[in-house]
């Protein structure tokens, strides 16, 4: 059996009385891609939030690498990468003081070359690296933020909705990389509401919706996941 | 470490790149730089023109021709109080208590200013002393500069990211607060380069060391303060009005609640009404000019049974003489009674003002500033108890040159002809009796321990902050 890196075990996260996440539990094993799929405010934030502890569940547990986010968040924290849905970086700093910066208070030290091979595998355009933040488009941004959690040569990354903003061949190149990355084994767990984008890439599909887990897919072999019976599953709760 | 410095250096490079706080920082130093250097000068200058007219003063009462000893008690004498190394920093109260006092027999005169260039503009420039500026302008640019630091980051979210790179709240509080204090030092510097050269030109280095320490305190506190308040708040529009009203309250209101409660719970009688009742208290005591008032009846006699005479012309000595002593001393007590009783309602005063340091930092590095820098109201009050003795020193001599070296019969007849008023005088030799003066503030070692009560607030601020900021670092949402 492969080593489980995340786990969550009827994790619960309440909201002003609202329950957002209600019990949700699944497990992703190592140098797996993990989907969770689902319609706006399902909860997919909320989910990849309670793994790095910046929401509070309300009940069960969650787990990164064995270590419990409850009690052990800095460690967790400084063994994972995330993209945040909407990407948060410094307006004063270029492309690549921001990932140096960021760089720096996760402890690395990365070399100029690397950071500038990382912008490359991004494909993040070569005139923008040293050039203010704060004229990016979203997806130049976007390719940044990924460039870091790349950077960050964690074990586990989380991205929230890592291509939204991205133009199509842009898209293509990420779920390139996402599958390369698996391969050498890095795990990574994603949300996304993008069903063709997320069968693609993933071994494993969980569909979320109203907080609940209801549906999983998984890839037979080597051929991707069917759309149309994840899709079919997707519309028929969210119309 | 390592960490922490990168989040203190990003800082310092945002205020860099978005010019605001840069700005800020900018303009206080050169404000506070322009302050330090124009208050340097121009207490250099007075330093020099005081100790100038001092000594001229004193040539000017020994070069006196021969002269009617009494005549020198109303000639009178000027003493000039030489301002103290470290009040190019803080003018304290010399800026408006005076700073000469004319001497003269029978009167204690009030203190006036020396200088002549009250009204310059440079003289009302320096009204913004570098100390003011560093107590009640330096936290305001301190706001200016940090009360967005975490906010700012809780608004674009970068906070969060932060969080997940593995930097606690500890790091990143304590970064931005070591960021904070490296603008707050910027502000201090050029105060500190003065301060030195205050140590250069004869203040005591414990003493200059001490100010240095009390100021970074309270460099250190307001630093504490607005990122506190920024880490407390979770949009900076929050932050920032919270951080202006508060030192509205601490920087301005305070110091005036203070001083106005030391006024209402300690009443200083009016000037007039003083004046009156010292008045009624001298009229008892006789007029020391005229030998022959009744007051000095018992005087007379028994200084007559003392020699064994029967009238005054028949003393050894002239009687008008011991007359103008004895009253001297008399007024001399009374006028000190009173003296004593208006210094001790100024600085009961100054002391209730000054309790306020418990509720303002603001107030407690002004009452520590100015003990230590050696211009506070004990200072001044020494000043003209010094004054005070020399003034009755060198009436009481000459008067006793009146009794032993002038003949009484030879004084009774001064005004009978221009002969025997020319007969009446005594050798200029004796106008040596004055001594110099020269005002120097209190031992180094003494401002300390004055001024320990308001270290002591310092400290207390200094602590409230370390429990404030661990109370924000406990709180601080993400
Ligand atoms: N910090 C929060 N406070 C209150 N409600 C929240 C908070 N974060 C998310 N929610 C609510 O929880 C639900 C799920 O949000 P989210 O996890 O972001 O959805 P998704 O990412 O699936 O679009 C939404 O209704 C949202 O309004
Ligand atoms: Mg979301």
């Amino acid at each position: 059996m492969r080593e489980e890196m995340v786990v969550a075990s009827s994790l619960s996260v309440t909201f002003e009385q609202h329950k957002v996440l209600d019990g949700v539990s699944f497990k992703v094993g190592e140098g797996e891609v993990f989907a969770l799929l689902g319609g706006n405010g399902a909860g997919k934030s909320t989910a990849l939030k309670s793994f790095l502890g910046t929401v509070t569940p309300s009940g069960g547990s969650a787990s990164v690498m064995g270590l419990s986010v409850a009690s052990q968040i800095d460690v967790i924290r400084q063994k994972v990468a995330y993209l945040p849905e909407s990407v948060m970086l410094y307006g004063h700093l270029t492309g690549v003081e921001n990932i140096e910066y960021f760089l720096s208070l996760a402890g690395i030290t990365s070399a100029k070359d690397k950071i500038e091979s990382a912008l490359k595998r991004v494909a993040l355009q070569q005139d923008a690296w040293y050039r203010s933040l704060s004229n990016y488009s979203k997806g130049m941004r976007q390719k940044t933020a990924i460039a870091l959690a790349l950077l960050r040569e964690a074990p586990v990354l989380f991205l929230d909705e890592p291509t939204s903003g991205l133009d199509p061949s842009a898209i293509d190149e990420f779920n390139q990389l996402i599958t390369t990355l698996a391969s050498e084994g890095s795990t990574i767990f994603m949300v996304s509401h993008d069903v063709y984008g997320a069968c693609q890439i993933a071994h494993r599909i969980g569909l979320l919706d109203k907080g609940k887990i209801v549906g999983m897919f998984e890839r037979e072999g080597d051929n991707p996941i069917d759309t149309e019976a994840v899709h079919a599953s997707f519309s028929k709760r969210n119309g | 470490m390592s960490v922490i410095k990168q989040i203190m250096w990003d800082e310092w490079r945002y205020w860099q790149r978005t010019r605001l706080a840069i700005t800020v920082i900018i303009t206080g130093v050169v404000l506070i730089v322009a302050s330090v250097i124009v208050n340097a000068i121009g207490i250099q200058h007075a330093k020099h023109e005081r100790e100038h007219l001092q000594h001229a003063a004193e040539s000017r009462f020994a070069e006196q021709p021969d002269r009617h000893p009494h005549r020198m008690v109303h000639y009178g004498h000027y003493v000039f109080r030489t301002p103290s190394p470290l009040s190019i920093i803080e003018p304290g109260v010399d800026s408006f208590t005076g700073t000469s006092i004319f001497l003269e027999g029978h009167r204690q005169n009030t203190a006036m200013f020396a200088d002549q260039r009250q009204s310059s503009g440079l003289t009302r420039f320096s009204s913004l002393a570098p100390s003011f500026l560093v107590q009640v302008l330096a936290p305001l640019f301190i706001v200016l500069v940090g009360y967005a630091s975490i906010t700012r980051e809780k608004e674009a979210g970068t906070l969060n990211i932060m969080m997940t790179q593995g930097v606690s709240k500890r790091h990143v509080l304590t970064g931005k607060l070591f960021a904070l204090l490296g603008a707050g030092l910027l502000l201090l510097l050029p105060m500190i380069l003065a301060s030195l050269w205050a140590s250069f030109r004869g203040e005591s280095s414990l003493v200059t060391g001490s100010y240095i320490v009390g100021y970074l305190l309270y460099i250190l506190v307001w630093s504490g303060v607005v990122l506190g308040v920024s880490a407390l708040s979770h949009k900076s529009s929050a932050s920032f009005a919270g951080l202006i009203g508060l030192w509205v309250v601490l920087c301005i209101l305070v110091p005036r609640i203070g001083s106005s409660t030391a006024a209402a719970l300690e009443p200083s009688p009016g000037k007039l009404e003083a004046d009156f009742a010292v008045l009624e208290e001298l009229r008892k005591l006789g007029d020391g000019h005229n030998a022959s008032d009744p007051a000095f009846e018992q005087l007379k006699s028994n200084l007559l049974a003392q020699y064994g005479v029967e009238t005054v012309e028949e003393l050894p000595i002239n009687f008008r003489g011991t007359v103008a002593q004895y009253s001297e001393k008399k007024l001399t007590d009374v006028l000190n009674d009173f003296a004593e009783i208006r210094m001790q309602e100024e600085l009961s005063q100054a002391q209730i003002a000054r309790h306020f340091g418990w509720l303002s930092p603001a107030v407690a590095i002004r009452s520590f500033s100015m003990i230590v820098a050696g211009t506070s109201l004990e200072t001044h009050h020494r000043f003209l108890r010094e004054a005070e003795t020399l003034r009755f020193e060198f009436v009481q001599s000459l008067n006793k040159v009146h009794q032993d070296k002038l003949d009484y019969q030879v004084d009774m007849n001064r005004s009978k002809s221009a002969e025997t008023s020319k007969a009446a005088r005594v050798d200029a030799s004796n106008w040596s009796v004055l001594s110099s003066f020269s005002f120097v503030p209190e031992a180094g070692g003494v401002r300390l321990v004055q001024g320990g009560t308001y270290g002591v607030q310092l400290l207390f601020w200094f602590g409230v902050v370390v429990l404030f900021l661990n109370l924000a670092m406990r709180r601080m949402s993400e």
